[in-house]
Order: structure tokens, then sequence, then C-alpha cells
């Protein structure tokens, strides 16, 4: 069979132009070229076959990954689960208040997903205890990604309102620092 | 555990679906796994052509990816990184197939073995293999089944699952010029497997 792709027809097409276009209308070149369409033609045999493969792939139940896989897959991961760290809170005669640091997070994504534009992502949160005084003050790194033409400045404002008032009700201490980092536009 | 943050409506873009699983955040990884298990699990069984062992390769390459997923450094390179690890995996189970069919002296057992390994006949009870047989009518999983390796993995990333030339040349380690050239020789093996099997 002579599908010489690195040669080219000659009209000048290649064959990896006429495979590229082969879901696309013919072109008005391809319209009236006998070469073009007798490549095509040899060619339509192999795209359909493999769109009727990629569909029925697609569509069969049985392609699929098993229940039980995806359950040892989690599991795995559960137990394997990054050791959140512990932050202190407050450290007092009696003893300390401590929270781990996804759970607080969490109460920040929380507060991000009520703002419509914003996708929170990686959270790092320190704190700083000063023992004597019995104060925390805690900074919180928050990276978002932010809907594609919304006003940056205002929604990241939002964010960070949101989050002063969320901490507080949450964990009952002062939000203390919070730096915002947009890093990415995602298209709505 | 925070298994019910608000990780993943439907909305929510995979960058940051991605960034939260790597802060540790389950839920977040779980959507990854449902989104791409099935994929994989497509590619992993057409490179392959053995149940088990493609429901291997995708258990490992999602457990792999939990444990690696920090060291990510762009978000939004997860899909093409995800199918990097599933499409290597597969190659080297291959390349372990057709190494232990070179020492094997049982002549059933090298048939079974030949062409890396991916012309060995499916199992009777395997449902895939029964379900599939209409779609083998046209002979292009026969054929497929024939390509070198890395021939099946080109036509398979690039025309079964729509990926890059750039990414897949990554996940081969050769360049997108050398992409191009190994799916035209892949495309003229069906072309000329398939005109047989008329
Ligand atoms: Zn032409």
């Amino acid at each position: 069979m002579a599908l010489e792709d690195t040669r080219r027809l000659g009209c000048g097409r290649s064959i990896d132009q006429i495979w590229a276009g082969m879901d696309q209308p013919p072109t008005s070149h391809e319209e009236d070229c006998e070469l073009c369409q007798a490549a095509k033609a040899r060619m339509q045999k192999i795209k359909e076959a493999t769109v009727a493969l990629r569909e029925s792939d697609l569509h069969n139940p049985e392609m699929t990954l098993p229940a039980e896989r995806t359950n040892s897959i989690m599991a795995l991961a559960r137990a394997e689960a990054r050791r959140s760290k512990r932050l202190v809170l407050r450290g007092t005669e009696y003893g300390t208040v401590e929270i781990s640091e996804q759970a607080l997070s969490s109460l920040i994504r929380l507060a991000a997903a009520a703002i419509p534009g914003i996708h929170s992502r990686r959270c790092r949160i320190e704190v700083q205890s000063d023992a004597e005084m019995g104060s925390t003050h805690l900074t919180i790194n928050l990276r978002v990604a932010t809907a594609s033409g919304i006003d940056i400045p205002a929604t990241v404002e939002g964010l960070r309102q949101k989050i002063n008032k969320a901490i507080p009700a949450g964990v009952g201490i002062d939000a203390g620092t919070v730096n915002i980092t947009v890093e990415d536009l995602y298209d709505v | 555990m925070n298994d019910s943050n608000p990780a993943c409506d439907a909305d929510t873009d995979e960058g940051s679906i991605v960034a939260r699983a790597q802060d540790g955040d389950l839920a977040a990884f779980e959507h990854l796994v449902h989104t791409y298990q099935d994929r994989l699990f497509r590619l992993a069984y057409r490179m392959l052509n053995d149940r088990t062992d493609a429901e291997d390769v995708v258990q490992e390459t999602l457990t792999a990816s939990w444990r690696a997923l920090p060291m990510l450094s762009d978000v939004k390179a997860f899909g093409g990184w995800i199918y990097r690890l599933a499409t290597n995996k597969c190659l080297d189970l291959l390349r372990k197939r057709s190494a232990r069919a070179e020492t094997i002296t049982d002549p059933a057992e090298i048939h079974s073995t030949l062409d890396d390994g991916a012309t060995r006949a499916p199992l009777e009870a395997d449902p895939v293999a029964s379900a599939e047989w209409a779609a083998q009518q046209d002979g292009l999983t026969t054929v497929l089944n024939t390509l070198p390796a890395v021939q099946r993995a080109c036509w398979l990333l690039r025309e079964i699952h729509g990926r890059s030339y750039a990414e897949i040349g990554v996940t081969l380690k050769i360049n997108p010029t050398t992409v191009r050239g190994t799916l035209a020789r892949a495309r003229r093996r069906i072309a000329e497997g398939m005109s047989q099997w008329r």
C-alpha cells in the first residue's frame, strides 16, 4: 500500500495534512483534487475504525476500573495520608488547644468557596506563639486561582474579609496575617 | 481528616483540585482518581491486552501519583504526568514480558508472549475480551496488537486519547517530529494490516 507519509502527494499535500483534516469537510482544494480524494478514501477506513474503537471503549461498562481497585487506591492514600501539622493555638497552665493544619485550612477553603470567582489552592499556615503573653499569631498563606475577567483586587479583598470572620468564628482566635497569592486564572 | 471539605464541585478547575490534593486533601485526590482511572484503564488494557495487568498498572500509577504529587511543580501538568506514569509502566511491563519470552523454552509459552506479549490470547473468562469481539471485526484491535509497543502507545495516546504531540514526545522521550514519524509508521502498518484482514 502506497501510504508514504513523509512524501507528498503530487499536488503538494502531505499525508499528515490529509489525516489531520479527515473529520473536517473537504477543503476547496480537496474538492477538485483527485489525489487528495483518493488518499482520503484510503485512510477513511482507518479513521472510522479508530473512532469506532474509541467510542465503543468509552461506552463499554467493562472497560472501567473495578470499584475494589478504586477502594484499594483510596485506602492506601488514607493510610499514607500526609500527617497534618498540629498547630498550638493556645497554651494555658491547664493544657494546650491544638488544631490540625488541615482542619484550619478546611475552614479557609470553605470561606473561599463562598466567594464567586475564587478557587483555593495550596494553603500553608504558621503559628507564632508567645507563651508569656499567652498570645497566638497566625500567618495564613493561601494560593488561589481566580476566574478570568473578574475584578481581582476587589475579589481578593472580599476573600480576606471572609477569612477574617471565619477563623474567629470557627476557632476563636484572630486570623492574623492573611497572605493571598493569585497564581493562576481559570476560564469560566 | 477533611473528606467533607468543599474541594470538588463540578466547576472547580483541575489545577485547583491538584493543588488541594498536593496539600494532602483526600477528597481532592479522590476526585482526580475518578477523573482518570477509566481513561488510564482503557489505555492500559489496549497496551497490555490483559485485564489484571491493566488494573495493576492503573492502581500502581494512581498510588504512585499520591506519593509523588507534592513534587509536581505545575498543577496544570497533572493530566500529562499521570498519562506518562501509566504509559511507562505499560512499556516496562511489556519489556519484562518479552525478556521473559527470551528465556522461556516451552513453545506454547513462547507463543503466548511474542510481539511484546501484546498478542497473547485473552482469557476466555475475560468479559472485555468477549465484549469486544464485535469491535475486532474491523481488524483494528488485532492490527494494533501487532505494532511495536512504542508505535502502539503513540497511536493510542494520539488517536484514542487525544494527547498532544509535545506531551507524547515527553512521555516516550522522543521529539515531536519523531512522534509524527512514529504515528505515520503506525498508520502505514495499520493500513496494511487492515487490508489483509478484509
Ligand atoms: Zn491534493
